[in-house]
C-alpha cells in the first residue's frame, strides 16, 4: 500500500492539470467572492472560517473529482494494470494506496486555498484562533467530503466512461448541495449523507443561516420534504454519525471497486 | 521450476473461449510458445502470471497452485513478467518506475533495490536516460524498461510475451542472448509469433492455435514436420499456386520462391526445412486441429 501511495502521490503532484485546474478554481472563487471578501474578513474568526469553507466546498470538490476520475482506469489504458497484477502486492492494498496517494495530492491545492484564506485572515485581524477553527473545520467538514468524493471519483469510471462520470458528477454535486431547496426538489441536503457536512457545520460550529436556498438550517428534518428519515435531529451524536456514514460510504465504494476489478480477471 | 498445466480452459465474459483444454508441461530452461495472433498465447501467459484466473483446469508452478491466493502470491514472488502490451507511467523516470515495481515485488531494502535498478538499466543500455521521464522514451526504450523490470527480483520464472517487438535487430539479438543466458536454472517462457526468436533460443516449444494446443515437442520435431515438403522454384511467371509461400526473393530474370507444399510445383527443387517451414507445414496440415 505504501509503495502505491508514495508513487501515486508523486505522479499526481507532477500532473500539470492539477495546478491549472487549481488556478482556474482560484480565479473563479475570486470572481465569486471578491465583493464579499471584505465582509468575510471583518467577521469573527469562527464565522469567517465556516463561511469560507462553505463557499470552497461548492466548486473545489468538482475540480477534485475531475482530477481523480481518470486515476484508476488509466492503469488499464496505459497498459500498466497487468504488470501491477503480476506482482505479489495485494490488489486491495494497491487500490487503497492509490486512493490515499491521489486523494492527498489532489487535496493539497484545496487545503492551500482554504488555509491561504485563513492565513490572510489571521494576519489581517491578528486572530490566530482562526487557524484553529480552520483546522477543526477542515478535519470535520472537508476531509470526510473529500474522502467520499475521492472514492466515488476514483471508482465511478470503472462502470462508465470518464467523461460521462464527470458530467454526472457535476449534476450530482450541484443537486446535493445547499443550492437546491429540499422542499422544491428531493435532495440530500440536510441529511446525514449530505457530503458537504451539514451536521458538523450546524452542530460543531453552531452555524445557521447564510443558506443559498433561503433556509437557515444545515441539518435535520425539513417539513414536507422527502428523505426526512435521513434527517435526524442535529445533535453531537448525529453529527459524528454523519461523518461516519460519509466515510463509510467511501469505504463501501472502494470495496465495490475492488470487487469489479477482481471480477474482470475471472 | 516446472510448470504443469492440466485441462486448462479460460472462458471470458459472454462465452468467448480463449483457451480450450490445454494440457502441457513446461520444463526448466527456455521454452517457446508459438502461434498466430489470436491463438491464446497472451491469455496463457496472463494465466501463468496470475493476472487472469483459470475458468477450469489446474496450473501448478513448482509446487504452487495458481488458483489459490497463497499459491499465486508465492509464484509471483519468483516471477518476472513482461506483458505484450507493456505500459509505463509517463510521469515517472525509468529509475523511479523500476523502484516502484521493485517495491511492489517486495524488494524492501532501499539500497539493494536501487542498486539492482541501476544494474539492470546498465544491462538494457538505459543508464544515460535513467532519469528522464518515460514519456520522452521511444517505444523500443520503453520495451527495454519492461525487460529491466521483469528481471528486477532475480526471477526463477520469467514469462515474456512478444519481448522483441519494437526492438531493433541488434537489441533483439542482445535480448535473445540475455534470455538464453538467464535460462540455466530458471524457467523462461517465451511467447512470440516471430519464429526466428524461438529458433535461436528454444529447444522445446509448443504451438497454440484457436486456443488449443496443436504441437508440443522439440524444435527439431517441428522442423521435421516440413521434411520433404519444402521447395524452391525460380520463375518469371506467377507464384506457385499450391502450398504456403514462405518467401519470394527477386533475382535477375525472375523471382525465387520458397514454398511448403505437399507436391512439388513444376520446376521446383527440394530444400532443407527450417523451423519456420515446420511451423507453416504444421499450420497447413492442421488448418489447424489439436495435437493428441
Amino acid at each position: 500500500m505504501t509503495a502505491a501511495l508514495r508513487y501515486e502521490l508523486r505522479m499526481q503532484l507532477r500532473r500539470p492539470d492539477l495546478w491549472s485546474v487549481t488556478a482556474v478554481t482560484v480565479v473563479l472563487l475570486w470572481l465569486l467572492t471578491a465583493r464579499s471578501l471584505p465582509i468575510f474578513l471583518s467577521e469573527d474568526p469562527r464565522t469567517a472560517m465556516i463561511r469560507a469553507i462553505i463557499i470552497c466546498n461548492v466548486p473545489l470538490p468538482i475540480g477534485y473529482a475531475f482530477l481523480l476520475a481518470d486515476r484508476l482506469v488509466r492503469d488499464e489504458r496505459l497498459g500498466v494494470a497487468a504488470l501491477l497484477d503480476a506482482t505479489p502486492s495485494s490488489r486491495p492494498g494497491r487500490l487503497l494506496g492509490k486512493y490515499l496517494g491521489c486523494a492527498a495530492a489532489t487535496a493539497l491545492p484545496v487545503a492551500t486555498i482554504y488555509f491561504g484564506f485563513s492565513a490572510v485572515y489571521t494576519i489581517r485581524n491578528g486572530a490566530p484562533q482562526a487557524l484553529s477553527w480552520a483546522l477543526a473545520m477542515f478535519a470535520t467538514i472537508t476531509v470526510p467530503a473529500l474522502l467520499f468524493v475521492g472514492a466515488v471519483s476514483l471508482c465511478g469510471p470503472l462502470v462508465m466512461p470518464t467523461a460521462v462520470f464527470r458530467v454526472l458528477f457535476v449534476g450530482y454535486w450541484m443537486w446535493s448541495s445547499y443550492l437546491v431547496p429540499p422542499k422544491l426538489v428531493p435532495t440530500l441536503t440536510q441529511t446525514v449523507i449530505y457530503p458537504m457536512g451539514g451536521y458538523p457545520i450546524q452542530v460543531f460550529f453552531g452555524y445557521r443561516g447564510g443558506h443559498a436556498s433561503g433556509g437557515s438550517d444545515w441539518a435535520g428534518p425539513v417539513p414536507g420534504a422527502l428523505f426526512n428519515a435521513l434527517r435526524p435531529a442535529p445533535t453531537v451524536a448525529t453529527a459524528w454519525l454523519s461523518i461516519a456514514v460519509i466515510v463509510g460510504l467511501a469505504a463501501l465504494t472502494l470495496s465495490a471497486a475492488h470487487l469489479v476489478c477482481e471480477r474482470r480477471t475471472r | 521450476m516446472r510448470i504443469q498445466i492440466s485441462h486448462l480452459t479460460k472462458t471470458f465474459w459472454r462465452g468467448a473461449r480463449a483457451l480450450d483444454d490445454i494440457t502441457l508441461t513446461v520444463p526448466t530452461g527456455m521454452f517457446g510458445l508459438l502461434g498466430p495472433n489470436g491463438a491464446g498465447k497472451t491469455t496463457l501467459m496472463r494465466v501463468l502470471a496470475g493476472v487472469l484466473h483459470p475458468s477450469n483446469g489446474r496450473v501448478l508452478v513448482g509446487d504452487h497452485d495458481i488458483a489459490t491466493r497463497t499459491g499465486r502470491s508465492s509464484i509471483q514472488r519468483t516471477l518476472g513478467y513482461l506483458p505484450q502490451d507493456l505500459g509505463v507511467y509517463p510521469d515517472l523516470t525509468a529509475r523511479e518506475f523500476l523502484d516502484y515495481i521493485g517495491l511492489l515485488k517486495g524488494l524492501d531494502n532501499r539500497t539493494g533495490r536501487r542498486r539492482r535498478a541501476s544494474e539492470l538499466l546498465e544491462v538494457v543500455s538505459l543508464t544515460s536516460a535513467a532519469d528522464r521521464k518515460l514519456k520522452t522514451y521511444s517505444s523500443g526504450m520503453r520495451r527495454r524498461v519492461g525487460i529491466a523490470q521483469a528481471l528486477l527480483a532475480d526471477p526463477r520464472l520469467l514469462i515474456v510475451d512478444e519481448p522483441t517487438a519494437g526492438l531493433d535487430p541488434e537489441e533483439r539479438i542482445r535480448f535473445r542472448t540475455l534470455l538464453a543466458q538467464l535460462a540455466g536454472e530458471r524457467t523462461v517462457v517465451l511467447s512470440t509469433h516471430i519464429v526466428d526468436d524461438i529458433a535461436q533460443t528454444c529447444r522445446e516449444l509448443a504451438v497454440l492455435a484457436h486456443g488449443r494446443l496443436v504441437f508440443r515437442g522439440t524444435a527439431d520435431d517441428l522442423t521435421a514436420r516440413a521434411a520433404g515438403h519444402v521447395w524452391t522454384v525460380a520463375t518469371t511467371g506467377p507464384a506457385p499456386g499450391d502450398g504456403v509461400l514462405v518467401s519470394a526473393l527477386p533475382q535477375p530474370g525472375g523471382v525465387r520462391y520458397r514454398v511448403v507444399a505437399g507436391t512439388p510445383p513444376p520446376g521446383a527443387e527440394p530444400s532443407t526445412p527450417t523451423l519456420e517451414d515446420g511451423y507453416l507445414a504444421l499450420s497447413r496440415q492442421r488448418e489447424i486441429t489439436p495435437a493428441s
